[in-house]
């Protein structure tokens, strides 16, 4: 043990005399290190930042939508499409579901007092609200009256109040949507963008009903039905409930595919989390591989370093170092050199994660594991990499090393 | 055995083997050095002076006879105890000195009590202190090797090789790196410590080196060729008069 505190002290030393090396040495394992943090903490980020966005789609959301099929590129509608009856159908019938909406979308150009902008129209009920959990900023949400009526009343969101309104309140004034004239009720609570980069507040909301009636460029059928499962708990039976009853609607056979699709809110989140964690461990694996390159950095140098110092070893060996001595000393020396250039690196990857977030507005939360993994691989790396130089040095015969010219 | 033979070879042989070729560097040396001798190894090349400092520096085994060192019988040892036995009984002086560079004398001088597992030294920087005292070096304790000149690096090699109190002092061509005024003050270094009691061996090539020792050994062909007092040594004076007769006729 007391030998251990003296060789410790003499490894220390050796690395001190050579600190341009020995900084040298560590910059590859820093850079592993770093990049081993920054990247799982990213992938780690998008993760989460997908999964808060789809937790933020609502509440125990059930989605129905007709089948569709890539086809050259496109989406292309495989099935019957989702229609009123199918609507009627889960009104009146599903015990699961507590609030239903269709969703009916056309593209338009919208006219307001200070400027114009193309975006979309969203034909919803007065649930799509409560079932998405999108806030109302200013003013309120239409009602169920305006629904039946049809009456041309929409909810803006943020980006286009900004376009059409500039600085001035939108809440009772009047915009063109495709020449005909809507009232605005209400402004969306802002939300910015979403998982897959799109703008959430450049739509206008307004009753299905009215879209349906009035707008040119309404092809017929339903986007897609969103429905709020009861609870939680409660989701697979909203599920099950809206297959039976879909199916029962659409007229088909037992045995039969279905020709529409039903997802919760759920199984998104899943998908998504096995699509981001693959990224995470991709992300991951291939900066584990810097690492390694930095740890067979770490070896070369010790290498060299040892055939560079084979007449102080020898020295040493001769003047009554053990060979024990020497491999201890050298595997200390790249031990602490990967010690070092692991924490600094954490460091770095810590500073990194701030900067990028700085720069891009991307927020990469350091994930502790991610320090764990990457600090450990690096002590694992100095270990495995110092092993083979450090048994080369001492395995060096005294005489012939103390003659090496 | 008496214990005032530090060193005892009997019919001490070393064949080194590399396939069929079988080379005998020594062939049955005997020799028998007691506590406070000064002996030089002279010889050519190929003699067989380094294959018998290596053995008696408990750096190599022979391949047959018997090696006492101190009263230790060197052929039983294995690896570790030989790396101990080197720590505590012999103090080695190299050729080119073999300082750990951009290091200063004093840690230099300590080195070997880094390795020390016996714990008989309770203030290390003060022996190392004392040792480059004893050679002259007291006040260049904190320079660093690159700073000091041949004969001072050597000077610290020797406080090197003093400082955990060794049975044998072992040279290898100490000298051979120095210009004559340094090798001389290094010899006159020597006779002074043997005057203090130490034991030492050292290889030269140089007469006038070895001329200061008290016993000279020669090898010939891994042979003990002649092994003899010294009748008129050399001192200091009397080496540096020598010096300037040779530098005169030019």
């Amino acid at each position: 043990m007391k030998q251990l505190i003296k060789t410790f002290k003499v490894a220390f030393q050796a690395l001190g005399k050579n600190r341009t090396r020995s900084l040298l040495t560590v910059l590859g394992i820093i850079i592993g290190v770093a990049a081993v943090i920054i990247t799982i903490s990213a992938g780690e980020g998008a993760t989460k930042q997908i999964q808060d966005q789809i937790s933020g789609l609502g509440t125990n959301l059930v989605m129905i939508y007709t089948k569709t099929e890539h086809r050259g590129g496109s989406h292309v509608r495989m099935g019957k499409p989702i229609n009123e009856r199918d609507l009627d159908i889960l009104q009146k019938n599903a015990v699961w579901m507590s609030k239903i909406s269709p969703l009916v979308v056309v593209g338009v150009q919208a006219i307001g007092p200070k400027g114009y902008k193309s975006s979309a129209i969203y034909g919803v009920s007065h649930e799509y609200f409560e079932i998405l959990n999108r806030e109302i900023y200013m003013g309120n949400s239409f009602r169920e009256e305006d629904v039946k009526s049809s009456r041309k009343v929409c909810v803006i969101g943020e980006t286009i109040r900004e376009k059409l309104f500039l600085d001035t309140d939108p809440v009772g004034r009047q915009i063109r949507i495709n020449k005909i004239p809507f009232t605005v009720v209400g402004l969306l609570k802002e939300e910015g963008k979403g998982t897959m980069g799109q703008d959430q507040d450049d739509m206008i909301i307004a009753p299905y009903t009215t879209v349906q009636n009035r707008m040119y460029g309404y092809q017929g059928g339903y986007e897609m039905i969103l429905a709020s499962a009861l609870s939680e708990n409660h989701i697979v039976n909203a599920k099950n409930e809206g297959l039976e009853l879909l199916r029962e609607s659409h007229k088909i056979l037992e045995g039969e595919e279905n020709d529409f699709d039903i997802t919760t809110q759920v199984e998104l989140q899943e998908i998504t989390g096995n699509i981001t964690g693959i990224l995470t461990i991709l992300l991951g694996a291939i900066a584990s591989i810097s690492l390694l390159v930095g740890g067979i950095g770490i070896m070369n140098i010790m290498l060299v370093s040892v055939t560079e110092r084979t007449r102080e070893i020898g020295t040493r060996l001769a003047i009554g170092a053990r060979e024990s001595d020497i491999l201890t000393q050298f595997l200390i020396e790249a031990v602490v050199l990967s010690f070092v250039g692991g924490a600094i690196g954490v460091l770095l990857g810590i500073i990194g994660n701030q900067v990028i977030y700085k720069l891009t507005n991307f927020h990469i939360p350091t994930v502790g594991y991610s320090i764990l993994i990457g600090f450990g691989f690096a002590v694992i790396v100095g270990v495995v990499f110092g092993f083979f130089p450090a048994r080369k040095a001492a395995k060096l015969n005294p005489i012939d090393a103390l003659r090496y010219e | 055995m008496p214990l005032n033979n530090v060193i005892e070879t009997k019919n001490l042989s070393r064949v080194f083997s590399s396939g069929e070729i079988k080379v005998y560097a020594l062939t049955t040396i005997n020799i028998v050095i007691k506590k406070g001798e000064f002996v030089a190894i002279m010889g050519a090349s190929g003699s067989g002076k380094s294959t018998l400092l290596n053995i008696l520096g408990c750096l190599d085994k022979p391949s047959s006879g018997d090696y006492f060192l101190d009263g230790v019988h060197i052929n039983k040892l294995n690896k570790n105890q030989l790396a101990d036995i080197r720590n505590k009984k012999i103090g080695f002086i190299f050729q080119s000195y073999n300082l750990l560079s951009r290091t200063t004398a004093i840690e230099n001088v300590g080195l070997p009590l880094v390795y020390d597992r016996t714990g008989r030294f309770s203030n290390p920087t003060e022996i190392a202190k004392k040792a480059l005292e004893q050679v002259g070096l007291g006040d260049r304790i904190y320079h660093k090797t690159n700073q000091l000149s041949g004969g001072q690096q050597q000077r610290v090699a020797i406080a090197r090789a003093l400082v955990n109190d060794p049975a044998l002092i072992l040279s290898d061509e100490a000298t051979g790196n120095l210009d004559s005024k340094s090798s001389i003050d290094v010899a006159d270094l020597f006779v002074q410590l043997n005057n203090k009691g130490k034991t030492i061996v050292m290889i030269t090539h140089e007469p006038e080196i070895a001329q200061f020792a008290k016993r000279m050994i020669y090898l010939r062909d891994g042979f003990v060729l002649t092994d003899e007092l010294i009748k008129n040594r050399s001192t200091k004076e009397s080496a540096l008069k020598d010096l300037e007769i040779t530098v005169q006729p030019s």
